[in-house]
């Protein structure tokens, strides 16, 4: 892997890859792999061989980039050969790379996640919690208090507001902010969150959704709004969206529980399979009037009616009637989010 | 949209993809091929050659139609006349990837089994349409018998093997050979093969945009080599071997499959007509699979298994 987190920084030299390793060890530590894994997932990334001992019971292991198990040795240096710099892991337990020569830009992030990745798979790193700052300033599960050190930590101010901008890993990005960021895991997979300003303005990245604005002990809810955003974007159309531009909407859909309950969503799906739905749907929510939307959809009035009235009778409600746009509005991101591929976008073109 | 369930990557493979997705992505249009053409290009070959003690020549040999194709030579250490040949078809969907693609995992056939191994630069789509692939295969494959002397390959000990887009060139290679009376092949290893234009098998729909090489990267390559004819009634067997009627008297096969990736279930199938015609093949799905995690990911566990299985029957059929 280390050869591919060679062609991932050609084909991108602003690539975080440091993030990507994080993500790597993150899955690991989720999947609760074996020592031996852990080692050849570290020495595959460094292009070199990693090494664990441990004193009691006493056990070394040393596997190559290949993950091949290498014969004999452990923190103690061959014949003539230099000692490794090793990382305590855990008590009794340290890890190491094997590198001969000056040590590589990635070594340390490596070496970092590998030693905490050993630690909770030997059952030592269980009792306390190993997520990083920014996962815990995140988690609404984790209690305030604990939440405003992770804060801290950070250098947030707890007066000041700032948004969460959430990212795939493959997102490409023009200007990267300076700015606390890391890899945080969620129900789609690890996802690349920043803490910025509330002001700052919208970052140059495709895809990126952006959270509303909250006070620190309040980012956790950004967090959700921005994953919706970032959910309803489109890589043609709609490469950067904002939780502001749909108001409450967003906070309202960021927490509702999954699954629940949508049926004038599952309306609108079972309409699916007319080309017109979606173009018609976005145009009635944005519209004042059916004339409105049937300008902005670029058709005719009457065919703007006659779609309408098919939307209506599927969704047994007038969307110009009442509450029927706001219900149509939920109902139509609501199955945006449904059928959200953006996280699974493919990298772009050079 | 409901989606069905699919099985889930195995958590070593899960952590590559992590790198993996940076470099190829999981769902490929044609707006892709060229990112795919600079990403998936191979890295330079020759001082892992000279680590490994790999001898290189490279020949021109009559492709398509007599139009020249590069292939390169590569012999194991040491001198022998008479060792196993091996005619080598690339990964990259047909339309990326050039002849040292994924070559680090047949490499250990070089060095480890004293095999001859041909690569060759067949020609790419969408530039070249069927049969120009396949064609500038076989001309590589009739080249190899026909100077298995001059390279020092026992005529009686030739397999073809391929990855992915070559894994279903060399099937075709095979029913070629057979079909034309062309050289006799002592097995075919067919490494996560793509068999077959038509799509439509359920394990082609279960991992769109996840893991490597999805649905629409699948079409996105049938189309670049068959134009409108994919899917069609015109396709040949030797382009798309699922569509093959007749699958006796075709060389032992090798088939390993990721039991996560669209191609598992036309490698079954392709197996399983083997099998009722009569032929020999050995099939290994991998659970947890993604397609060609082995060329990705060969530290993992998985990784390691499917590339021990598959040596170790290269070793039973073309090693003294």
């Amino acid at each position: 892997m280390q050869e591919l987190l060679g062609r991932i920084s050609r084909l991108d030299p602003s690539a975080s890859l440091g993030l990507r390793v994080i993500a790597c060890f993150d899955e690991l530590v989720v999947g609760n792999v074996n020592t031996r894994a852990l080692l050849a997932a570290a020495a595959s990334l460094a292009g070199c061989v990693a090494g664990f001992q441990q004193d009691d019971p006493e056990r070394s292991l040393r596997v190559g980039p290949k993950g091949q198990l290498e014969v004999g040795g452990g923190a103690v240096p061959q014949d003539g050969a230099e000692a490794p710099v090793t990382v305590p892991a855990s008590e009794g337990i340290v890890v190491w790379l094997e590198r001969t020569g000056p040590s590589l830009p990635n070594d340390e992030i490596i070496l970092e996640r590998l030693a905490l990745a050993v630690r909770i798979r030997h059952g030592r790193g269980r009792d306390q919690d190993n997520r990083r700052d920014l996962g815990i300033l995140l988690d609404p599960a984790v209690d305030e208090g604990e939440r405003a050190i992770s804060s801290a930590a950070l250098g947030l101010a707890a007066g000041r507001p700032y948004r969460i901008v959430a990212a795939p890993l493959f997102a490409v990005w023009e200007r990267h902010p300076q700015a606390p960021e890391d890899v945080v895991p969620t129900v789609f997979g690890p996802l690349h969150a920043l803490v910025l300003p509330a002001d700052h303005p919208v970052p140059e990245a495709t895809p990126c959704g952006v959270g509303a604005a909250a006070l620190p002990a309040h980012l956790d809810h950004s967090f959700r709004t921005a994953v919706v955003a970032l959910r309803l974007c489109d890589p043609a159309t709609a490469p950067r969206v904002s939780a502001d531009d749909f108001g409450g909407l967003v906070s309202l859909l960021a927490d509702m529980p999954p699954g629940s309950p949508q049926p004038d969503a599952d309306r609108i799906d079972t309409l699916r399979d007319h080309g017109w739905v979606a173009p018609t749907v976005d145009a009635v929510v944005r519209s004042s009037s059916l004339r409105h939307a049937a300008r902005l959809a670029d058709v005719h009035h009457s065919t703007m009616q006659a779609r309408v009235d098919v939307l209506s009778e599927a969704l047994g409600f007038d969307p110009y009637d009442g509450l029927g746009r706001a219900r149509l509005g939920v109902a139509y991101l609501t199955c945006r989010l449904r059928s959200s591929r953006v996280l699974d976008l493919p990298a772009p073109q050079v | 949209m409901p989606t069905t369930g699919r099985p889930e990557f195995d958590a070593e493979l899960r952590a590559g993809l992590a790198v993996v997705g940076g470099m190829f992505p999981p769902t490929i249009t044609p707006g892709l091929i060229d990112f795919m053409r600079v990403s998936y290009a191979s890295a330079p070959v020759d001082e892992l050659l000279r680590e490994r003690g790999i001898g290189r020549r490279d020949n021109v040999v009559p492709g398509h139609r007599g139009d020249p194709v590069e292939v390169s030579v590569l012999t194991p250490p040491g001198r022998a006349p008479d060792r196993p040949g091996v005619v080598y078809a690339h990964s990259g969907g047909l339309m990326f990837g050039d002849r040292f693609s994924g070559i680090d995992l047949v490499l250990d056939w070089v060095d480890q089994l004293g095999v001859v191994l041909v690569t060759v630069e067949y020609r790419l789509a969408p530039e070249h349409r069927d049969p120009v692939a396949r064609e500038d295969m076989y001309g590589a494959l009739v080249w190899t018998a026909e100077h298995a002397a001059e390279i020092g390959v026992r005529p009686d000990r030739l397999l073809v093997a391929g990855a992915s887009a070559g894994g279903g060139l060399a099937a075709g290679l095979a029913l070629a050979a057979r079909d034309r009376g062309g050289p006799v092949l002592r097995g075919q290893v067919l490494d996560y093969p793509m068999l077959d234009d038509r799509g439509g098998r359920p394990s082609t729909g279960q991992f769109d945009g996840v893991g490597v090489w999805d649905r629409v990267s699948n079409e996105t390559g049938w189309g670049a080599l068959l134009g409108e004819a994919r899917g069609g009634e015109s396709v040949s067997c030797y382009a798309a071997p699922s569509r093959a009627t007749d699958l006796a008297g075709l060389p032992p096969a090798f088939i390993d499959v990721g039991a996560a990736e669209i191609f598992r279930d036309e490698a079954i199938a392709y197996a399983d007509a083997i099998w009722r015609a009569g032929g020999d093949a050995e099939l290994h799905v991998w659970s947890g699979a993604f397609h060609a995690c082995d060329i990705f990911a060969p530290h993992t566990a998985v990784g390691q298994s499917m590339i021990h299985a598959r040596n170790a029957w290269v070793a039973k059929i073309c090693a003294d």
